[in-house]
């Protein structure tokens, strides 16, 4: 067990340092992630009373599309390397690379995230401080269910000739929870959750995030077999 | 020729296919303990397949394969502890220096990861002077010789040498051959895959020859 | 491949007399008018998409633990006739659902599952046409095959939630009462076909395995 965790953190460490050498992951993350949320105001207009309404919505739209860019990278960059057949060429259960993949993604997006929830609330006129809280429970517990089935369906599609299309078909069934979810909990948790629905969503979000979690763990080793 | 030593190397009747095409065909060959082995043939007549198949990179499509014992389908993982194999391109991520790509490499085979044994390691291949630059900037030869100092970490029993000797010039292609000698003075089993046929054989013990996924040849040099 | 034909003979005349029964015989619904004779068709094919769906997760499974080809075979025909069979749901349920609620799609949890579901299957049928490897073709496809079905019902729970948040929870439908006689023999009648289509789309599907799959001594 500690030999796995080892090894994803050895990979998560790769990562995180190439990533900073370059930084280009995370500033094309951002700059992509402002992109939408102006956009999105642009087209729904300077109704503020509704931007405020949507901004659960609108932000995870953002992180998602965000998300969703930076997915590929991770397995690219084992692609430039000599493949990812390589990395399996190390002695230890393979998962270690799921999960390395996973925290690294996950990293990411949290970084993101901190810059994106303020920026948010200051185009959409919406106050988080309050609810921070809930907020990052909820927060988490969605990036988290993105970043597995991203991670999981990356792994997947790398060798995969249309890969453009064939990601975001495969990973938007498995994204609707999480949306769902993630904003469901955001918008009740800014409203004051008055009929005390957030636990329902948070529970939604857990249970999918556990489920696919373990399932996709448990299968990935067949995705790396040649 | 009987042995009764247990052979380093056995595989029987190995297939593989990819797709529609098959690049190994029914391979038979078996080798003992401590030698070297010289694999020769042209581009695409299955050497590279079948290094693959022995480091359990790939499955086997049929027949078995096994290394220091261990069956390549059922126990990859005690052949991944024991065997390492050379890419001709080499495994190195190019945002990360020399050592940093050797300290990724100790993490996963959980093998020393301290700054100056990493350094010693990359003295002995002639690296220290780039081994905080980013391999970015290697040329291909000296990727190849960060390889090299990749297996030397690892330290494993079978080594499998895909093209060691291309891109390399003459001091590095020495430095391959003493690499070698010193593996199978130190008891290693050493497969050198390669097109080269005269610095595959410089050390070998035994030289196999396949064509189209088949051995046709086998031989002491 | 005589029990074949009797059973290819059975599945044509079990949804053939169901269709007619339900299309002609049948008196019309007394609220919902002659539309409601779509429902005969529409309903077992819906549990017929759904029950493909289950073979696929199983036969994926089966793949995943025997490594045999012929799960993965079992899983490709599954995954061909549910995929007919979700859209022709949609279709269908698009079709009923104009006169009756006025409109040609609602965000109702289970229509909503079902287009999804569709859309999973097309993704599996994506996947593996990205491979002429037949193992690693059923390896990514197994793998599809599996997390699809795990995703499904929690979409459907997920939307559930969605929609019981949105709209007072008293939905227009009212399908309960439909399960006459008739209803239940054509749910005989299409698992029968179902079963029918699944042995000849497998048998098909060995044969071109066979083609696509030469021996070592051949040329390549």
């Amino acid at each position: 067990m500690s030999d796995l965790l080892r090894r994803a953190s050895a990979i998560l460490r790769k990562d995180l340092l190439t990533e900073l050498r370059t930084r280009q992951g995370i500033s094309a993350m951002l700059s992509f992630a402002a992109l939408v949320l102006f956009l999105f105001s642009f087209a729904i207009g300077p109704n503020t009373a509704l931007l405020g309404q949507l901004a659960g919505g609108l932000i995870w739209v953002a992180i998602i599309f965000t998300g969703t860019l930076s997915l590929s990278r991770a397995f690219q960059t084992e692609e430039l390397a000599g493949g990812i057949r390589l990395l399996r060429a190390y002695p230890g259960d393979p998962r270690a690379i799921l999960l390395g993949k996973l925290a690294g993604n996950l990293v990411l997006l949290s970084i993101l995230e901190i810059l994106l929830f303020p920026a948010a609330g200051i185009l959409f006129q919406v106050d988080f401080l309050p609810h921070l809280g809930p907020l990052l429970l909820v927060a988490a517990l969605g990036t988290f269910g993105f970043s597995i089935v991203g991670t999981f369906f990356s792994a997947l599609t790398v060798h995969a000739r249309a890969r453009e299309l064939l990601l975001p078909l495969l990973l938007f069934p498995a994204l609707i929870p999480v949306v769902l979810g993630a904003v469901g909990a955001t918008d009740e948790i800014l409203k004051g959750d008055p009929l005390g629905r957030l636990a329902g969503w948070v529970q939604l979000l857990a249970s999918y995030d556990v489920i696919l979690f373990v399932v996709c763990l448990w299968i990935f080793p067949v995705i790396l077999e040649e | 020729m009987v042995s009764d030593v247990a052979p380093a190397v056995r595989v029987e009747g190995l297939t593989k296919r990819f797709g529609r095409r098959w690049a190994l065909r029914g391979v038979d060959f078996q080798t003992p303990p401590s030698t070297v082995v010289a694999l020769l043939g042209a581009n695409g007549t299955g050497k590279t397949t079948l290094l693959r198949v022995l480091a359990t990179l790939l499955r086997p499509t049929g027949g078995t394969a096994e290394v220091l014992g261990a069956d390549v389908a059922r126990s990859p993982d005690a052949i991944r502890r024991s065997t390492a194999l050379m890419t001709p391109l080499g495994h190195a991520y190019d945002e990360l220096t020399g050592v940093e790509n050797l300290v990724f490499a100790a993490r996963m085979c959980d093998r020393p990861a301290g700054r100056d044994g990493l350094l010693e390691l990359l003295g002995a291949v002639g690296l220290e002077a780039s081994a905080d630059l980013p391999v970015r900037s290697y040329s291909t030869g000296m990727r190849k010789r960060l390889e090299l100092a990749r297996i030397r970490l690892i330290a494993p029993r079978v080594v499998l040498l895909d093209e060691p000797f291309t891109s390399l010039d003459g001091a590095g292609v020495e430095l391959v051959q003493d690499e070698i000698g010193r593996w199978r003075s130190e008891g290693a089993t050493v497969l050198i895959a390669s097109h080269l046929v005269s610095e595959a054989t410089r050390h070998a013990d035994r030289t196999v020859r396949l064509r189209e996924g088949k051995i046709v040849e086998e031989a002491r040099p | 491949m005589k029990g074949q034909k009797t059973l290819g003979l059975v599945s044509l005349v079990g949804v053939g007399a169901c269709t007619i029964f339900a299309l002609f015989v049948l008196p019309p619904d007394r609220l919902q008018g002659e539309v409601q004779r779509l429902l005969y068709i529409h309903v077992p094919i819906a549990w017929v998409a759904m029950l493909s769906f289950f073979m696929v997760f199983l036969m994926s499974l089966l793949y995943v633990v025997q490594r045999k080809l012929k799960w993965d075979l079992m899983a490709l025909a599954a995954v061909e006739i549910g995929v007919l069979c979700t859209a022709l749901t949609l279709v269908l349920g698009s079709i009923w659902a104009k006169p009756t609620w006025g409109v040609w799609w609602e965000w109702d949890p289970r229509i909503t599952t079902t287009a999804i579901l569709l859309i999973v299957y097309i993704g599996y049928l994506i996947v593996r046409s990205m491979s002429d490897d037949p193992d690693q073709r059923a390896r990514w496809a197994s793998v599809i095959g599996i997390i699809g079905f795990v995703q499904v019902p929690v979409v459907y729970l997920s939307v559930f939630w969605w929609r019981s948040l949105h709209q007072p929870p008293s939905s227009p439908r009212s399908m309960a009462s439909a399960f006459g006689t008739v209803m239940l023999l054509s749910f005989v009648a299409y698992t029968v076909a179902f079963t029918y289509l699944m042995i000849r789309r497998y048998r098909l599907a060995q044969k071109e395995l066979a083609i696509e799959m030469r021996g070592p001594e051949e040329a390549p």
